[in-house]
């Protein structure tokens, strides 16, 4: 099939640009960079608001790879962990940076409380009959459900990355994921469906 | 078709041709997903659902990097890295540290250490001396014509279409350096203070102030390097690199000759240049002629036939008139000519050409 063909082809590539990047081809890392880029750069806007302060995060991630090239294997450059080295270089700067620079707060932090949307209960009635209410519902979910949805909608990483990038178990991210998918579907009544509901609770 | 039988809002919204589907569908896509919607009616709301939460996803996650911005930063670490090639001498310790958070980061546990480790680690003095060196601009012409650069020693780059040069706004006090992908003809200003030097992808080429042109596209098996005027040094890139102070064996080009670099058997051939056209800094000849006219019209006229602004002040330029004919005149010559003529003085300033002069009487 042709997605197999790709995937091959995309193979084949990796491999000549690791060789490239292993004997110092900066153009190499270039290649490399470029792959994750954009995934990297919209996970640091999560943590951050300077973009300056992104752009300078990521480079420095991968200034740290290409340093370390010779000891380093493929798997330094699969997705899940280049969000995780971000997100610990991100969380540990901001803190250091925040009583100076970051009087707003990101919208994943290391924020230790969790509160549950129950909390917000009351304005969660007032959306759930409302257009484009899915968006206000995610944004009432904890910072830490939030980022689980965004981790698994966004970015698409599967349970197991999840739980390497936020340091978690595999368990708890799964826990975490039911009970926030759980949350939103309980307020959640997509625009399709919005006559079905209103018949049944005439 | 039973490649999706899927039965979650989950399991759908996470499926990659789906997600596509919804955010970039194309023809194709388009008739997949409607034949499955068609034959899995019991699943259209399970569909909605799932659409609907890719796209507010989206929406609420979206960020505002433009392709220009990915393309500079690609640029800057690709730049960065090269600058950092050098940094070979690692301490014992310091490897034996970056190898335990390789494998730290490898396992993916206990990978704290590893930062607390790396930013005990005082920045090289080599990094030091990147975030001196000042910012980089990175100019690549997309049009079908060719685009003038104007750097700030007062050299003048010719780039050809689908080419790419990276420069920094002030060059280093020792060495002006720039990086080129595709072609290109340099006017370079003399300066055997500040040595010239374009870095290609295989080749480097050292000037002390010339004019010659490069051609090193990327999937081409050669390069080439054609001299107009002066004398030009052309290395292999990997010689010139692992030379370490001592003298690289290079090329030295005099006027009408050409070296090709051959990437298959990394070697350099010296020639004389066949073809008389390479040796011009515009691929189509810009003919002009002026007579008795008002400076500051033939510096808008230069302006438009470049594709450059010329900055002046009208009031001082008010009384200079010239007549002059260019056919072949660079750039570079025809600004002497015009500066001369009306005993003015001219200076490459953010990428625009200043000029300065005392006026005409």
């Amino acid at each position: 099939m042709n997605q197999e063909e790709n995937i091959s082809d995309a193979t084949d590539l990796n491999i000549r640009l690791w060789q490239r990047f292993k004997a110092g081809d900066a153009e190499a890392l270039g290649q490399l960079a470029q792959t994750h880029y954009r995934a990297l750069y919209n996970y640091a806007t999560k943590f951050s608001s300077d973009p300056d302060f992104i752009r300078d995060s990521i480079q420095e991630l991968y200034l740290e790879l290409w340093e370390r090239r010779s000891f380093l294997s493929e798997t330094a450059f699969v997705k899940s962990y280049l969000l995780k080295a971000l997100r610990h270089k991100l969380i540990k700067e901001s803190i250091r940076l925040k009583r100076f620079h970051e009087p707003q707060v990101a919208f994943f932090d290391a924020d230790p409380s969790d509160p549950s949307i129950e909390t917000n209960i009351i304005e969660a009635e007032h959306i759930r009959f409302q257009n484009g209410h899915l968006k206000r519902i995610i944004s009432l979910l904890s910072k830490r459900q939030q980022e689980i949805i965004y981790l698994r909608f966004y970015q698409n990483l599967d349970n197991e990355d999840i739980a390497s990038v936020m340091g978690l178990g595999r368990q708890s991210v799964s826990n975490l994921l039911y009970r926030t998918l759980k949350e939103i579907k309980e307020i959640w009544a997509p625009a399709e469906f919005f006559w079905l509901l209103i018949v049944f609770f005439c | 078709m039973s490649l999706h039988r899927i039965f979650t809002v989950e399991e759908l919204a996470t499926d990659e041709s789906f997600r596509s589907w919804v955010m970039a569908p194309t023809p194709e896509l388009d008739r997949y997903w409607q034949q499955w919607l068609q034959q899995n009616a019991d699943r259209a709301g399970v569909a909605a659902r799932a659409r609907e939460l890719v796209l507010a996803v989206h929406d609420i996650y979206k960020d505002d990097l433009s392709e220009d911005m990915l393309r500079y930063e690609i640029a800057e670490i690709t730049r960065m890295a090269e600058e950092r090639k050098g940094e070979g001498a690692v301490p014992f310790y310091q490897r034996a540290v970056w190898r335990a958070a390789a494998v730290l980061l490898l396992t993916g546990g206990l990978s704290w250490f590893y930062y607390t480790t790396h930013n005990a680690i005082p920045p090289s003095g080599n990094r030091q001396e990147i975030t001196l060196g000042g910012e980089m601009v990175v100019r690549t012409n997309a049009t079908e014509v060719e685009m003038t650069v104007l750097l700030s020693d007062n050299s003048v780059a010719t780039l050809a279409k689908g080419s790419s040069i990276r420069y920094p706004r002030q060059f280093a006090a020792h060495e002006r350096r720039v990086y080129l992908t595709g072609e290109a003809f340099f006017d370079v200003a003399k300066n055997p203070e500040q040595p010239f030097v374009v870095y290609a992808h295989e080749t480097v080429t050292k000037v002390l102030g010339t004019s010659f042109r490069i051609k090193a596209f990327e999937g081409d098996n050669i390069e080439m390097v054609a001299v107009k005027t002066g004398r030009v040094s052309v290395y292999a890139k990997k010689e010139y690199e692992t030379s370490h102070g001592t003298k690289p064996a290079g090329v030295i080009l005099n006027p009408n000759q050409q070296v090709v670099f051959n990437r298959k058997d990394n070697k350099l051939e010296k020639a004389v240049t066949a073809n008389p056209g390479l040796l011009a800094e515009s691929v189509v000849q810009k003919d002009q002629v002026f007579d008795d006219k008002p400076v500051a019209e033939v510096l808008d006229a230069m302006a438009r036939a470049y594709g450059i602004s010329i900055v002046y002040q009208p009031e001082t330029l008010a009384n200079c008139v010239i007549s002059a004919q260019f056919n072949e005149e660079n750039l570079k010559q025809r600004l002497n000519a015009i500066c001369q003529a009306i005993g003015a003085g001219y200076d490459m300033e953010n990428g625009r050409v200043v000029i300065s002069s005392k006026g005409c009487n």
